[in-house]
């Protein structure tokens, strides 16, 4: 085993011990007409967050944000779960990628 | 409605657009076929047609994070390519057999993106199947963006096979190597959202200087995985992963230079 090898065994672990804690707060966001609901979604800072994003409209759309560093396809009616965080105090802006100028929205750490 | 169309399918044809290119310069060098690169071609489109379809299914896996796992190993298997790729390629220069494993392995790495990338411009257009009003602008802009990726990737090919062999052979390698490391970087990111890897607070913000958002973010980002805002695990990996493929070329500069020395 190369110390290469070694290193990345130890981060697997590191993560899976990590997962196992579960008091990840959640919030919910949701998209209907290429708009999301709520634009703005406030989560305490500093701390990682469950984000829930359900996609109302009949066609898909890709929740993405390069300062959140996301990106993730939701299928028409269907649901999709990110993670993120911990955040500093700030705000974080989202869009749609396949309605870009209808579906933007942010996330404000406090 | 057209610009967004044109913007999307750019990224996703320049991310396929820069690995073919660099393929072609470099085994310009080594003299070795571009036959493998159609049935290539015809194989991702079929593969991305089939991952488009199925992405429903495929993203209910793994309690919802099947498109990040699936997504996240084309990157890993891409990597991987480019591993083997630098690790045959200065011993193909010797060995018949070696020269045909190459094309294998540029073929399977052009199938997997073409399969990630495509798939995603096929569930954007197809949004707009049903709507009549919103169609021809997004296939304009589609077809325009697409055509601006395959021109720049030509460009970025005619740029290194005009360049002196050494020169166009160190910058290519180097290309490379930064391409290879961003694969790994966009598997790690992927494993963040879905935290199966840990989620950090973020070590830099270089976001003043150039945001991820602006034109030369986002080629950087294709390029070699610019991120503004990374955490130490993200640094960690991108250093392991540009390490992986030095050792590779290492290990098969050592083995010509062995073989070399025995004749």
């Amino acid at each position: 085993m190369t110390p290469r090898n070694i290193f990345i065994v130890i981060l697997l672990h590191l993560s899976l011990s990590q997962s196992v804690v579960a008091d990840t707060p959640k919030f919910t966001i949701e998209i209907k007409n290429h708009l999301f609901y709520p634009a703005e979604v406030i989560i305490p800072a500093r701390k990682k967050v469950k984000l829930i994003i359900f996609n109302r409209d009949k066609t898909s759309e890709e929740f993405e944000s390069y300062e959140l560093n996301r990106e993730k396809i939701i299928m028409g009616n269907r649901k999709g779960v990110v993670f993120i965080g911990p955040l500093e105090p700030g705000e974080y802006p989202f869009f749609g990628e396949f309605y870009p100028e209808t579906a933007l929205g942010k996330v404000i750490a406090r | 409605m057209i610009l967004s169309s044109v913007i999307i399918v750019l990224g996703e044809v320049l991310e396929v657009a820069i690995l073919i290119s660099l393929f072609l310069a470099l085994i310009f060098r080594f003299k070795i076929s571009y036959a493998w690169l159609i049935e290539s071609l015809i194989i991702g489109c079929m593969g991305a047609i089939f991952y488009a379809s199925y992405f429903d299914t495929v993203s209910q896996w793994f309690d919802g994070f099947g498109q990040e796992v699936v997504n996240a190993s084309i990157q890993l298997g891409i990597y991987i390519c480019l591993v083997l790729f630098n690790t045959l390629i200065y011993i193909s220069r010797h060995d018949q057999l070696i020269t045909k494993y190459l094309q294998w392995i540029m073929a399977l790495s052009i199938i997997l993106a073409i399969t990630r990338e495509g798939a995603e411009i096929f569930l954007y257009i197809s949004g707009f199947y049903s709507s009549e009003l919103l169609m021809m602008p997004v296939i304009t802009g589609s077809i325009l963006g697409g055509s601006i990726g395959l021109s720049l990737g030509i460009l970025i090919y005619y740029t290194f096979t005009n360049m002196a062999d050494r020169t166009s052979l160190y910058i290519g390698y180097s290309l490379l190597l930064f391409v290879s490391a961003g694969m790994i970087l966009q598997a790690v990111r992927l494993l963040i959202q879905i935290d199966w890897l840990p989620a950090q607070e973020i070590i830099w913000d270089v976001s003043d200087w150039l945001t991820e958002s602006s034109v030369t973010g986002r080629l950087l980002y294709t390029l070699m995985g610019y991120e503004a805002t990374p955490t130490l695990i993200e640094i960690q990996f991108y250093i392991a992963a540009i390490l992986g493929v030095l050792l590779a070329t290492g290990f098969s500069q050592y083995f010509i230079s062995k073989k070399s020395s025995g004749h």
